[in-house]
This record gives C-alpha cells, structure tokens and sequence, in this order.
C-alpha cells in the first residue's frame, strides 16, 4: 500500500466485502416488501425457483459489490488542493472538494468493517449529507494519513483551540433569568405547540380507550353516548377551562426544566449559556457563526415586557432533518434592553428597520383557501368515518372559522420584510410576532418564484437560504423582490466578510 | 449610508432576470423519455402483477379503470416531462451561476461562487449514451437550495465543473 495520495487509488481489497454488504443490504431494504410476500405465499414445490432466485440476487450483488469496488478511487490533488473521488458503476459520479471546505473528517467502525479490520472515512464539508463522501474501506494507518492530509490545509484544529483557551480567561455574567421571569416566560409561551400535543395525546387516549372497551365486550353505543354527553355544550366550558390550566402548568415545568438558572456568560467574542435544572446544559456561542437571529413576542408577553431570542447556528442536513431546532440557541424571557445588547455582541450593533415590504392581498386568499380546503378536508373525513352526529361539529366549526380568520388577519398585518443595508429583518406570524434577522453576508444562495398567474398582478416570492434555514417572503411585488435580489447578490459577491 | 441612497443604485445594478439562458441540451428529452418509458413500465407490471393475483379485479370494469388511468397518467407525466425539460435553463455570470427551472412557476435560483461549498458530476447510464452529464452544486443552504443541472454535454460540465472549482479555490 502506498502512502501517497496523489494518484487516483481504491480502498482496500477487503472492501469488495464492504461493498457487497452494503449493496446488499440497499437492495433488501428497497425490496423487503416484496420479499416477504413471496415468502409468505410460498408453496413447496416453490423452493427450488425461489432459492434460485436467491442465489442469482447474492451473485448479482457479489458482481456489483465487485464492479463498485473496482469503480471507486479517490485522489488528493495537490496542485489545485482538491480531494477527488469517483465512484458509480451504472450511475458515475465524481465529486471534487476544496480542501479548505472540509470542515470534519470521522473515522468510524461498524460491526462488519470490525470482523474485517478496515475502517470508513466519512468527509464533511458545510454542504452535504454524510453520506455523500465516504470511503467504505481503508485501513487504520491509511485513514489516520489521509485524515491528517485532509485537515492540514485548514486551519480548523486551531480555532477549537482558540476557543478552549477563551473558556479559561476572564469572564463576565452577561445576563441572568429569574424564576419570576421564568414563570412569566412558561405562562405565555408555546401555547400553539401544547394544544397540538394534548389533543393528539387526547385522542390517542380516546382511541385506546375505546379498543380496551372493545376488548371487554362492552356495549359500544352506550360509551359513545357517554363520551357524546360529555363533550356536550355544558361541559365544553369546563373541559376548556381545564385544558388551559394543563396547557399552562406544562408549559410552566417545561419552562423551568430546560431554562432552570439560565445564566448568559460574555468571554471575549463569545456567549457561553449554562441552563437546565436535571442536566445542566453548557453551550458555547460564537457570534460568527450564528446565521438567523430572531426574537418573539407575543400580546401577553409584551404585557410583561419580555421576550424570547432564537440565534440559530450553521447545521447539517442531518441535524436539520431530525430535530429541527437543535443548533438553536434559545434565550427565554430577556427584556428589551437585555436583547439589544445580546444583538449588539451578535451582529456587531442593534439592526434597524429598513425599507418595508409588504405582502399582496393574495396572500390572504390563498391562505382562507387553505383554512377552507382543511376544514372540508377534516368535515369529509368525519362524514365518512360515521362518528356520531354531524350537528355537534357546528359550534367547533364556527369557533374554528372565528380563530382562523384572527390568525390570516393579523398573520397577514404582520408579514412584512424591512431592508436595508446591514440587514434584512422579516416579520412574521399571528400571536407569536417573530422577526428573523440576516446579514445579507450570511446568505447561501437566493430563490426567486412565480407562478404563472401571478405574472400580470406582479407578485412572487422569494426564499433566502442560510446555512442555518430557510427564510421566505411570499406573495411580494416581484419587480421589488428582483431588486433587493439583485442587490444581495451584489453585497454577497462583493463581501469580503466570512459567513462563518 | 441609509437605504434612500441605495434604492438609486438598485436599478443599476447587474439584473439577474435579464441574463441570457442556455438551454440543456437537445438530447437529454431522450433520456427523459426513456426514464418515463422504465417508469409505465414498472406501474403497468405492478397493475398487471395486482390484477393477476386478485381474482376480485378480474372484470371489465377493472380493466377499463386501470386503463384509462395508466393512460392518463402516462400523458400526464409525457407532457409535463417535456414542459419541465422545455423550461430549464442555466447561466453563469462572472461571479455566480443561475438555474431556472419550473411548470408552473418561474423558479431561479442564484449560487454566488463564494458560497459554493463543493461540486459534482453524475453520469446516468442512459446520460452517457448521448453523452451527457448531469452537475450539482453545493451551497451551506442545505438540500433545499442545492442546485443539478442535468444535460449538459460532457465536455462542458467538465470544463464548468473545473472553472467552478477554480474559482473556489481563487477566494481563499
């Protein structure tokens, strides 16, 4: 094996193995479907041409396990400082890499690649899904070589470096959260998210409920009259009032478990966060790499003066996909003065509202159109499944028409983006008023759509990508939208500044 | 220094809706039609796979329904290919790369080079019969703004790929 990286090379010959096991098992995971239903309708006399057919799909795997193997190299370019790798047996592909854009490289053992003693080398750079660069096979010493060689060009190792050190240098208490606010903090927020989750849990328990009954050879109609009686007009009240007391006191215990002592810590260019009340939670913030950062209020909340700050961070696909809020760094309940200089240690100083841009009407027509769509949706699904009498719905339909038409309403008032030359703020939403925050110098890429029939009343949309997410101004003046994008284009293009 | 002064050089600036597309090239609405044509043929073996097992679907009515369904679903999919393929369009500027695309709508989506993360080219077998070659570009923005532009003829999604590359490299 040469340890010489500079022309084009395959993984070790055990990865044939590697790669059989993984042809493998992509071809039983896209086709177990129909696997298991021809195992299960199996006859006797079927055997032979079933195991047949087994024995043709593990050679036709071992051939295209074989011609992957043979089909993947990869190289470390020197001159133009790319790492490049081909693979592919009917699809090709080739991928080149900026040695600089890495940003990680892990070397991992699953249990095959144990038996076998070969390890993989996955690379991740800003942009992709883990998988896209992976080296299946190679050995210990060759993985340890190439990761070096790999990371050498950036300069990654030592900016972790720099940031233990900042730990360890002299630290000020920036802002601390009081369990009155706190409290104010559980009671205002996250109505919207807890609502849906006690139904669901209501219904779950409603359903299961009604299978034990089942089980235990009750009469059905008896229970449902029961249930019918109980979701009468009477009880509505009290079964409300005692929702919203739930929906409160979770929140509340929610509120102090994630933020117990929530205590914001300012070392030189970072935040340092320390919160929880089982697990006590230590995150680092650097200003550079927050992409998005937003604060939220609602009536109550402004009421009591407070408000809610999200800074959320570059992310991963992954990371994305799975939980979304994972790389956001919450800040509950900081007064206005509190978030001003949050902001200004952030973005460098407070944003101002720029330009404002509005939505067109259309937007409140295609939303009544969703509002109505789901309601008939939800109408025909019930008329269908013969749960009791249609009737009892009216009173629900009616507050649900009165609530949507609150939420278009005000959503549509508060959909603005404001422009100017530092930042872009968009604000958005109905009862938690949200207002996003970008430098233009942190945007990916731009979107701009319309629809065809939108082109004679000129309106259209618009999508900013960060690295932490997505930002979307929809129905705008679309001769407005092309300007300002053109003019980010400009500002990303001409900045020198990094966006992490 | 207030957004007042720069509203003026909005108008002047380099506008990306007037930059001139190049279409992809004229024979990838081949390869497209031999992927629908693999696409009918996997539904009609699955139609015909549940019509052969279930005695149930075995009569007129069935048939007629399933007929005309596939029959409408393969127009479907044919014209829309066609508009879709019709529709798609790329650009590259000195300092980013446009893609247009969409049936109903007018999507463009516009990669500055310095927030290009990384690229690569696919070759799909049937690609390589009429030797194209499909390029994706990668940005921080994740799957939602990542870009592949299809039909490109080989030589020039190398040489695009390269300079792509190139410039890159140039920023750091």
């Amino acid at each position: 094996m040469r340890l010489d990286f500079t022309t084009p090379q395959r993984q070790s010959v055990t990865g044939i193995i590697i790669m059989f096991a993984d042809t493998f098992q992509s071809i039983v995971r896209a086709m177990w479907v129909p696997l298991l239903l021809i195992l299960f309708k199996l006859k006797e006399d079927q055997y032979l041409v079933v195991g047949l057919g087994f024995f043709g799909l593990v050679l036709l795997t071992l051939v295209i396990g074989y011609l992957k193997y043979r089909n993947f190299t990869f190289f470390l370019d020197e001159e133009k400082q790319e790492f490049v790798l081909s693979k592919g047996v009917i699809n090709k592909s080739k991928i080149s890499i900026q040695l600089s854009k890495i940003q990680q490289v892990d070397i991992n053992q699953s249990i095959i690649q144990k038996i076998i003693g070969v390890y993989s080398l996955d690379i991740d750079t800003a942009g992709t899904d883990k998988k896209e660069i992976s080296i299946r096979a190679i050995d210990q010493k060759l993985a340890l070589l190439l990761k070096e060689r790999l990371l050498d060009y950036g300069d990654k190792e030592s900016e972790i470096l720099d940031e233990n050190q900042e730990i360890k240098s002299d630290t000020k208490t920036f802002l601390k959260i009081s369990y009155n606010t706190l409290f104010k903090v559980g009671i205002t927020s996250n109505y919207g998210r807890t609502i849906a989750l006690l139904i669901t849990f209501a219904i779950t328990l409603y359903q299961s409920f009604k299978d034990a009954i089942s089980t235990f050879e009750i009469d059905e109609k008896q229970v449902d009259t029961v249930f019918e009686r109980g979701a009468g007009f009477f009880s509505a009240g009290i079964l409300i009032f005692g929702l919203l007391v739930l929906v409160l006191l979770i929140n509340i215990v929610r509120t102090f478990i994630k933020h117990f002592d929530f205590v914001m810590i300012k070392q030189k260019q970072s935040l340092v966060i320390t919160a929880g009340l089982f697990a006590k939670k230590n995150t680092l913030l650097n200003p550079d790499k927050v992409q998005i950062t937003s604060y939220s209020q609602n009536y109550f909340q402004k009421k009591f003066r407070i408000l809610d700050m999200n800074m959320k961070q570059a992310s991963s696909d992954e990371v994305k996909e799975q939980k979304k809020k994972s790389n956001a760094i919450e800040v509950p309940g900081c007064n206005t003065e509190e978030r001003d200089e949050i902001l200004k240690i952030i973005l460098g100083k407070i944003p101002e509202k720029g330009a404002q841009y509005r939505s067109n009407f259309r937007y409140l027509i295609f939303r009544t159109f969703s509002a109505v769509a789901f309601l008939a949706a939800i109408l025909t699904l019930l008329h269908y499944s013969e749960i009791g009498n249609m009737t009892i719905y009216i009173p629900l339909v009616f507050v649900y028409l009165c609530l949507i038409s609150c939420l278009i309403y005000f959503g549509y008032k508060n959909h603005a983006l404001y422009v100017n030359q530092d930042f872009i703020i968009k604000r958005h939403g109905a009862w938690d008023v949200e207002h996003e925050i970008i430098e233009p110098h942190k945007i990916q890429s731009i979107t701009a759509k319309q629809y065809f029939w939108h082109k004679s009343s000129d309106v259209g949309h618009l999508i900013l990508h960060t690295a932490a997410g997505d930002v979307d101004f929809r129905f705008g003046n679309f001769t407005h939208i092309k300007q300002l994008v053109n003019y980010w284009l400009y500002q990303v293009e001409t900045s020198k500044e990094n966006w992490m | 220094m207030e957004f007042t002064n720069e509203t003026i050089d909005l108008n002047q600036l380099p506008k990306f809706e007037e930059v001139p597309f190049s279409s992809l090239n004229k024979n990838y609405i081949k390869v497209v039609y031999i992927n629908i044509a693999i696409v009918l043929l996997i539904v009609a073996i699955g139609i015909g796979a549940l019509i052969y097992f279930n005695e149930e679907f075995q009569d007129t009515q069935t048939y007629l329904f399933f007929g005309i369904s596939y029959v409408v679903f393969a127009l479907f999919l044919y014209f829309s290919s066609i508009i879709a393929v019709k529709r798609r369009a790329f650009a590259i500027r000195e300092k980013d790369i446009l893609y247009k695309r969409g049936i109903l709508s007018t999507t463009t989506t516009i990669m500055p080079f310095n927030r290009i993360q990384h690229v690569a080219m696919h070759e799909g077998a049937f690609s390589r019969i009429y030797n194209l070659a499909q390029i994706q570009i990668f940005t921080a923005g994740g799957s939602t703004s990542d870009v592949k532009i299809s039909g490109i003829e080989k030589e020039k999604a190398e040489s695009i790929k390269e300079m792509l590359m190139q410039k890159i490299q140039n920023q750091i």
